[in-house]
């Protein structure tokens, strides 16, 4: 089969499968709906295998291959196809996402299994997988746009899915709005791109664009700079970021999936898809680059404070990604997708540990108040841990090698871009610093009372509240689901987490640097043509950055030891003596008060205005003032009838007088 | 065909009122299915290459006026006739779920209602279509004033009276355009393409165009001659309504298109910027207005005010894409904010209000019509995958290259729509359930009318091109007639 | 007998009658000058159909006449009903039709 036949039913399976669990799902038992799911995501990844060995049967040179369904929008002049690009690059995202979907369905087929919402559950989810891998397999902007637009869809589907939550509602619509506000730098940058260039298929742009703009002409740094609109809003970079905390308020397998592996990556893979037209923009690459680098330490710093467990992560995520962003936008397109992999791998994991513990907890999220689950959950603590070195780049864990090659490749681009590699190592230390405060928090030190509960056999049961705002829960309708999940006791998580321990470990040593160079080699086929990825730094400088990295590894969990182990109230301590400061990143940097007051309010306001003055002052006063004057008209002519038969005896005689003296004067 | 297509709506009718009362509903719905029925075989049957009319039938009628009864049928109307008859099926069966009192007045007004609407659709000679356009106004008179809720009366008057401002100058400037163009021609004629083929001076173009304006803006209804917009929507019965908002503005819109783009080319041109202002201000207006609503059939009416900006966005852009991207919005438009008003009616019967702010948690227990819902409030607020966003795309697209500005100020709108269409969904189907309320999923018989329009509704988005490729020619064609009238400064030619 | 006297009968039998409708209060009697305002305009018309030598004079007095009878009928018949109904008969007081 060709590699896009097998691109087509990469996207036909999960669709497939939404819709069959979707229809069905009073009519079966209620479990099966968790079995269509991950089958189908599952049948979605051998699909992606075989057009990997496709594609690999054909020479390097063409590697990107086209198809066409039918015509969606074709008219007058605009050429709209249902038309997939399967190339490597695309390969290699729609294998990272179903792989790590995979395993989330499988988590989830335990994790979710009390929740009355079950089938719903996994029909939005199998959505979600079609909707990611449309906009990985588009062959054209518009079809992106399309897939963009379902992706944001499925994220409000399951970030609100427990929709009697007042907290989830309100994420799953800020999440929405910032998305439409990046589908709108799409769409203008696709008008823009139709204008110059008079295509939208991504091959005959990309072909065109070299020969009709020139480097850093105008309109390519716009097209490029409304793609980046795009971009930051669903890769969470500032200053669109605010909506991925709250999209916390999603079950954990949602948070796994969707904002940590691959809705948050779509940004990334699109700047690596239009690598051409960034090229031609050094100007918004660079743009491109400079947020990254602001949203990689200001998240990290974030990170440091925040005390809900899955915000951590949610930072965390945050600021890899902008790790990611920084990759891609300097052209270290290698170093960037592959630690786009790494990062599925390990933030899945974390996650998914994070929901065992959370279960553990009885939905309690606060980290101040677990710690010592060492003896209780041993298979989770070791999950988080090594979960936690491969995101503080600990030497040989698969974070360790993609997150420096970026660094070193930022090293290599020399002049301004050495301020990215400092900045990147300055978070490396802060990445390593919080995770382990993750790590040792929840692992080490004395059990909990929660965790006491565990070692004795039970699970502590909570009153079902809304971990954030302490509400009382709705659970008449059975959803979120009574009972709380972890680990230890259920298989279908235990495999997930473990397989995604081992890859977390092993992952790293596909893309050796000088070695194997694994990826490299296969991206290759999407990336010819570009300078940027045929600089390779040498291996000197490699192992130097890779040197540095393992130290900062090293320095952030050992400053976190002391913090959190050896001297335990040190923090306590530290948080008094810098209040401010610590306010200051405790109100994530007060980007959602700024938001709130520079968009949301006036809009209102706006609202308001309209509906106040507008519409009762100008457009009723209009028809108002009309109807007035009318009104007066008649009581003025009113006058006339008094009802006084002698008066119209005289208007009768008077006129005809009058007439008859006229007619006598004219005619004389 | 067309003439089968104008008479079953008005013979039903006009049969249905001598029956027994409990006759008249099904003989209604069985003669609404047979009128769509013959508009699906008219779209089977029509040919998309030719740019002309097709399927003429053309009858001298008032010889002394040079009045022809001439009826034709092309791209642009194609899907707006078919429109039509789904949308005033679908009324008709959920009316007869829901039987009015005096059933026989109400359902011979809706069959006069689809056939004067299917009149001036089809209508090819300029005093037909101001006939058909007055005479949509009379069945709607009588079914808001005598079967609405709340302030009818004054509402009717209201809207009657802008309605008929606006309707009595258009028939001026009719009669003043026959008559101009009777004094260059030798020949009295009202016919279209008569009047299309002598251009009249450009100092009588400009006020014929606004007398024409006027009515088409009323009734839009576009700012700022929308008041009567929230008095009428508010009294109106609800499958009235999805009409009233569904078919009625987009004859208007196609008002434009047919009538005034290729009869005064001068004076579009040179109005055309303001006409542009005048949606962009609807959409921004419209947008604004539904954030702040509580009532939720004014938010689906204000959002209509916006949608109709983005079609006077895209007939006025001048452009073939943009005005197709018109026809599809028209289309479009229609298909999705009548489900709207239909769930609307089945929310209200629930809560027993219209108020956003005491409804809520519909979605429990009824899972069907949370996701028809959803399909459609992810239309109307032109996700892309749906039609409505293509739509919205080839209008933007149309505009963005002579008039950037207007595109990217109009996008503000789509960002608005997304907040307020999702804010209407959640609060009316998500989180809390009002103390006292009951949910349950919807009943047999209102799924039978609601899930056929979702899955058109689907199938136009899966399958936009049926529409934009069948409008392509005609489209080019009005188009074309008012760029062909420009000066060569700089060479706008049609875009291809 | 020239024809210019009895239009100058006719005249002045039609000021009259004006006159009388105009400043007399009882219906009774406007009813009366109105009959005489009729009467005068027959005079002129029998005058001029006299010195032309035609018949439609004639004819249209005649058709006067009629009208004028139907009319008296209907405004004694007025007359009487407001009598019965004990409502005043004073042209100026009867103002039902104000408007």
């Amino acid at each position: 089969m060709s590699a896009t036949a097998f691109g087509w039913l990469i996207l036909l399976f999960p669709l497939a499968g939404s819709i069959l669990i979707g229809l069905g799902h009073r009519r079966w038992p209620a479990k099966t709906a968790g079995w269509i799911g991950t089958a189908a995501i599952g049948l979605a990844f051998a699909a992606a295998i075989g057009a990997f060995l496709s594609l690999l049967g054909e020479p390097a040179e063409e590697r990107q291959l086209t198809s066409s369904a039918w015509d969606y929008a074709t008219s007058v002049g605009l050429d709209i196809q249902l038309g997939i690009l399967v190339d490597p690059l695309s390969v290699v995202m729609c294998l990272v996402v179903t792989g790590v979907s995979t395993l989330i369905h499988l988590y989830s087929t335990a994790y979710m299994v009390s929740d009355k919402g079950y089938a719903r559950f996994f029909s939005y989810l199998n959505f979600f997988v079609f909707s990611m891998l449309l906009l990985v397999l588009a062959g054209n902007f518009v079809l992106l746009i399309v897939g963009w637009a379902f992706v944001g869809f499925a994220s409000y589907a399951l970030i609100s899915f427990w929709y009697r939550r007042g907290t989830a509602t309100a994420a799953g619509m800020k999440a929405f709005v910032i998305n439409v506000v990046g589908d709108i730098g799409l769409v203008l940058a696709a008008f823009l791109i139709f204008r110059e260039v008079g295509a939208f298929e991504y091959l005959t742009v990309f072909e065109e664009s070299r020969e009709h703009f020139e480097t850093n002409e105008g309109s390519i740094v716009a097209i490029c700079l409304l793609l980046l609109v795009g971009a930051f809003a669903k890769s969470a970079q500032i200053p669109f970021h605010t909506w991925l905390p709250d999209a916390m308020e999603g079950p954990t397998p949602v948070s796994a999936l969707i904002h940590a592996a691959t809705m948050v990556t779509a940004g990334v893979y699109l700047i690596a898809r239009a690598h051409p037209l960034f090229e031609l923009a050094p100007t918004a690459a660079d743009i491109a680059a400079f947020v990254g680098l602001a949203t990689l330490i200001v998240a990290a710093t974030i990170a440091l404070v925040v005390t809900d467990l899955k915000r951590i992560i949610a930072y965390s995520t945050m600021s890899q990604i902008g790790y990611m962003i920084v990759g891609v936008s300097i052209g270290a397109y290698t170093a960037g997708i592959f630690h786009l992999m790494t990062h599925a791998f390990f933030k899945a994991l974390l996650f998914m540990a994070a929901g065992s513990v959370i279960g553990a907890m009885a939905g309690n999220q606060n980290i101040d108040r677990m710690s010592g689950f060492r003896r209780a959950m041993p298979f989770t603590s070791l999950a988080l841990i090594v979960g936690g070195l491969a995101l503080a780049g600990f030497p040989l864990m698969s974070g360790f090698f993609s997150k420096d090659e970026i660094l070193v490749f930022a090293a290599e681009r020399g002049g301004m871009y050495w301020i990215f590699a400092i900045g990147g190592y300055a978070a490396a230390f802060l990445t390593a610093f919080y995770a382990f405060r993750i790590g040792f928090r929840v692992v080490l030190g004395e059990p909990c009372e929660e965790a006491k509960e565990v070692e004795r056999g039970g699970l502590a049961h909570g009153e079902h509240e809304n971990p954030a705002t302490g509400e009382k829960e709705d659970t008449e309708v059975g959803f979120p689901g009574s009972e709380h999940h972890i680990a230890e006791r259920a298989p279908g998580m235990k495999i997930a987490m473990g397989v995604l321990a081992m890859l977390s470990i092993v992952a790293g040593f596909i893309q050796l640097p000088g070695v194997t160079a694994g990826m490299e080699h296969f991206l290759e086929g999407s990336f010819e043509e570009s300078e940027l990825f045929h600089i390779v730094p040498s291996e000197g400088s490699a192992y130097t950055g890779l040197l540095i990295g393992g130290l900062m590894a090293f320095a952030g969990i050992g400053v976190a030891y002391l913090v959190y182990v050896a001297r335990p109230g040190l923090t306590g301590r530290l948080r008094s003596r810098m209040e401010g400061v610590h306010g200051f990143l405790q109100r994530k940097w007060y980007f959602d008060e700024a938001i709130d007051f520079l968009v949301y309010r006036p809009a209102i306001k706006l609202g308001q205005f309209s509906n106040n003055v507008i519409e009762r002052v100008v457009v009723d006063g209009i028809v108002s003032v009309t109807a007035g004057a009318v009104r007066e008209a008649g009581l003025l002519v009113r006058g006339a009838q008094s009802g006084f038969v002698r008066a119209y005896a005289l208007l009768v005689l008077g006129g005809f007088a009058a007439l008859a003296l006229y007619f006598l004067v004219v005619s004389s | 065909m067309l003439i089968a297509i104008l008479c079953v709506p008005i013979g039903v009718a006009i049969i249905s009122a001598f029956l027994p009362s409990r006759l008249v509903a099904p003989v209604s719905v069985l003669g609404s299915l047979v009128t769509l029925g013959l508009t699906v075989a008219l779209i089977a049957g029509f040919d998309p290459g030719v740019p002309g009319l097709q399927n003429v039938v053309d009858e001298a009628w008032i010889p002394g006026l040079g009045v022809r009864f001439q009826l034709g049928i092309d791209g642009i109307s194609l899907f707006l006739v078919a429109m039509t008859a789904l949308l005033w099926a679908a009324s008709f069966a959920w009316s007869a779920w829901r039987m009015p009192d005096r059933p026989k007045n109400y359902f011979l007004m809706l069959g006069i209602g689809e056939f004067a609407v299917m009149g001036a659709f089809l209508a090819q000679d300029l005093l037909l279509f101001v006939l058909f356009f007055d005479l949509m106004l009379v069945p709607f008179f009588f079914l808001v004033g005598s079967y609405g809720t709340g302030d009818r009366i004054k509402a009717t008057i209201k809207m009657m009276v802008y309605t008929l401002v606006g309707s009595l100058l258009m028939l001026v400037a009719a009669i003043a355009t026959a008559i101009l163009t009777s004094e260059t021609t030798g020949e009295l004629s009202f016919a279209l393409s008569d009047l299309r083929a002598n251009v009249l001076p450009e100092g009588s173009q400009d006020w014929i165009f606004w007398f024409f304006a006027a009515a088409f803006l009323v009734k839009m209804p576009s700012f700022p001659l929308h008041g009567w917009m929230p008095d009428a929507y508010r009294s109106c019965p609800l499958p009235v309504l999805a009409l009233l908002s569904g078919v009625l503005p987009k004859v208007a819109a196609y008002g434009f298109l047919r009538v005034v783009l290729p009869i005064f080319p001068d004076a579009t041109i040179q109005f055309q910027e303001l006409v542009l202002v005048l949606g962009l201000v609807s959409i921004l207006y419209g947008s604004a207005m539904a954030f702040a609503q509580t009532n939720v059939r004014l938010i689906a009416g204000y959002s209509s005010i916006a949608q109709l900006g983005f079609i006077t966005l895209g007939v006025f852009s001048l452009s073939s894409d943009g005005a197709n991207g018109a026809v599809l919005q028209m289309v479009n438009h229609g298909l999705v904010v009548a489900p709207v008003f239909l769930i609307i009616a089945v929310l209200a019967e629930r809560y027993g209000t219209e108020d956003l702010r005491e409804m809520g948690g519909a979605a429990t227990r009824a899972p069907v019509l949370a996701v028809l819902f959803l399909i459609v409030t992810m239309a109307t607020l032109a996700m892309p995958g749906s039609a409505n966003f293509i739509g919205e795309f080839y209008i933007l697209n149309g505009l963005f290259d002579e008039k950037t500005a207007y595109a990217v100020i109009a996008m503000a709108g789509v960002a608005m729509a997304a907040f307020y269409a999702l804010r209407l969904y959640q609060k009316t189907m998500h989180n809390r359930l009002p103390a006292g309320v009951e949910s349950r999923e919807m009943s047999l018989r209102d799924a039978s009318v609601l899930v056929p329009l979702v899955l058109v509704i689907i199938g136009t988005a899966l399958y936009p091109t049926l529409i934009l490729k069948r409008g392509e020619a005609s489209v080019q064609d009005k188009v074309g007639a008012v760029t062909a009238a420009e000066e060569p400064e700089g060479g706008l030619a049609a875009k291809p | 007998m020239a024809v210019e006297w009895y239009l100058v009968l006719s005249a002045l039998l039609f000021a009259t009658g004006a006159a009388g409708v105009l400043l007399r209060r009882s219906p009774l009697v406007v009813l009366l000058c109105l009959e005489l305002m009729l009467n005068a305009g027959n005079l002129a018309l029998l005058a001029f159909a006299r010195s032309t030598g035609t018949e439609d004079g004639h004819v249209f007095a005649l058709v006067v006449i009629v009208v004028a009878a139907c009319e008296v009928v209907v405004g004694l018949g007025l007359i009487v009903a407001m009598f019965r109904r004990r409502l005043p008969l004073n042209v100026d007081e009867l103002r039902g039709l104000k408007g």
